[in-house]
């Protein structure tokens, strides 16, 4: 089984009392925003937690039990759903296995991204002060913990806003809010009991039941996307969004595979689908939870934005792609 | 299938249609296959709503229309299953099957679109010890959006594989419109301690 965990290396030898000190070293002044970001997306690489998250999003709550511990620079991660049917998610490098205890199941995945939990977290390449705006709010506790708030706050109506509790020790994110503009709760992820750099044996990173007689699962490979250059651009994009990927991509159910725009501003990012126009239509605009979408026909194609973005912002991008 | 006979199987599957019409409706889905699969579907979505959890109340209904249409018809576990993955149903179909999980996912009431106004109505449902709100079904079925914006909304995930609406919890239960190939059991996820429960499970286990 082809396993790339390149990208999840990090130096082994990396503990919790090496992170500790390199707070400590800069704790005696207090730190910027811009500094509390790059800690935490330090941190959160790097050490390993256990506790249980609270997901909220539309109103809807759902509580989880995470596992989190590096080894040997690949990341091993558990987690498991404390209600409904059990599910639970196990995760080594780049490599996802769902279980379903309720369908005796595993699905497996590849992924390339960092963490279950934090995929949301921004990245380096958001561009504070041009379109977003971060800032200390307060100090407050969560989880028992001490932590300092974060705001991330868009300049415009295209973004949704963030709020960020990092632990005031470590920086690691206690808690994370996704806002609209006018301040509405679209979603958090919150701890309601964690332990940071806690001694986590593999036994607690392993399935919680035996899979004997479960059936395992993956995608077929046909499915994967190939990256292309593409002609196909927006000529209006919203402030500090670019384009990071292009590929085409053939999904289940469509006649022709279709091409996938990604823009992103480094918080926030909408793709942009192209389809061969074809007698399924779709509604015009429609959203699930904080996702977005908008679909126009533009000559032989359906376009169609989708991201976790106002939907002003799939609207401009899906209504200005463009040919060259 | 015009609105009212979707709002009377509807009102059918809440337990709120009078006696005499739950006979008519009966007859008529007694007679009409295709009305059959979708009280089926309705059924379904009912359950995939509360997040596959039992519920008495659906299987109750669910041996209701299979009493009365005295074949069993209306239950889609009696479906054959397709080969090549366990975990799709014919009855449901990819399309309907994609819709449902994203329904199932975010809940009803955040899909959005052009809703006929009649259709807003929320109905109450008594699930044991938490309530759930859930639009009604013939809601669901005029909002769901179409197989393709589904599969947008799984790639977009792919950039985004976290735990929201576009995350991994939208990939699994959107399992049974997803074509799968069946592999052998990832030796790096049974370890000789796997079904052993860890210290902290097992006192959990222990806790009265």
């Amino acid at each position: 089984m082809i396993r790339n965990i390149q990208s999840f290396r990090y130096p082994a030898t990396l503990t919790m009392a090496t992170v500790l000190a390199a707070c400590a070293v800069t704790a005696w002044a207090q730190p910027t925003p811009d500094e509390l970001l790059d800690r935490m997306n330090y941190v959160v690489n790097v050490v390993d937690y256990e506790g249980t998250v609270i997901r909220t999003e539309n109103g809807e709550s759902e509580a989880l039990r995470i596992v989190h511990k590096i080894i040997d620079g690949v990341i091993h991660e558990k987690l498991v759903s404390q209600e409904g049917s059990g599910l639970e998610i196990i995760r080594i490098g780049n490599e996802v296995h769902c279980i379903l205890p309720d369908k005796q199941t595993v699905l497996i995945e590849d992924w390339n991204n960092q963490s279950t939990l934090f995929s949301a977290l921004p990245s380096s390449e958001i561009r504070y002060g041009a379109d977003y705006d971060v800032l200390i709010v307060r100090e407050d506790r969560v989880a028992g913990r001490q932590a300092i708030m974060l705001a991330i706050r868009p300049h415009d109506e295209f973004r949704y806003g963030h709020r960020i509790w990092l632990d005031e020790v470590t920086s690691f994110p206690l808690k994370t809010e996704i806002v609209s503009v006018d301040g509405e709760l679209i979603g958090q992820v919150m701890f309601a009991d964690i332990r940071i750099g806690s001694n986590i044996s593999k036994d607690a990173l392993a399935p919680s039941m035996s899979l004997d007689n479960f059936s395992w699962f993956r995608e077929p490979a046909g499915y994967d996307a190939v990256d292309v250059d593409t002609n196909w651009e927006s000529s209006d994009l919203p402030s500090g969004f670019r384009a990071t990927s292009s590929k085409t991509e053939q999904l289940p159910g469509a006649d022709a595979p279709v091409t996938h725009v990604v823009y992103s501003d480094g918080m926030a990012t909408v793709s942009v689908f192209i389809a061969e126009k074809n007698e399924a239509q779709f509604a015009e605009k429609s959203n699930v939870g904080a996702s977005n979408t908008y679909s126009i026909q533009q000559g032989d194609f359906q376009i169609t934005a989708v991201g976790q973005v106002p939907a002003a912002t799939v609207r401009r991008i899906a209504t200005s792609m463009q040919q060259n | 299938m015009n609105d009212a006979l979707k709002m009377q199987i509807s009102a059918f599957v809440d337990g709120e249609l009078p006696e005499n019409e739950s006979e008519l409706l009966m007859r008529r889905l007694s007679q009409d296959a295709a009305l059959r699969q979708q009280v089926s579907q309705y059924l379904d979505i009912g359950r995939r709503m509360r997040r596959d959890r039992d519920v008495s109340g659906m299987d109750q209904l669910r041996g209701r229309i299979a009493q009365a249409l005295g074949d069993g018809q209306a239950q889609p576990d009696d479906e054959p299953k397709v080969v090549g993955s366990r975990l799709m149903t014919p009855s449901t179909g990819v399309a309907v099957a994609a819709t449902v999980a994203a329904l199932a996912l975010v809940g009803l009431s955040q899909i959005q679109g052009p809703v006929d106004p009649l259709l807003q109505r929320a109905v109450a449902i008594d699930d044991g010890p938490i309530m759930y709100t859930e639009p009604a079904i013939d809601q669901v079925l005029a909002d769901q959006p179409s197989e393709m914006l589904m599969q947008y909304y799984l790639s977009h995930g792919d950039s985004s594989p976290g735990l929201g609406p576009n995350g991994i919890r939208a990939r699994v239960i959107s399992l049974e419109s997803r074509e799968l190939i069946e592999v052998g059991p990832d030796p790096h996820l049974l370890p000789a301690a796997a079904a052993e429960p860890n210290e902290e499970e097992k006192s959990a286990v222990n806790t009265p």
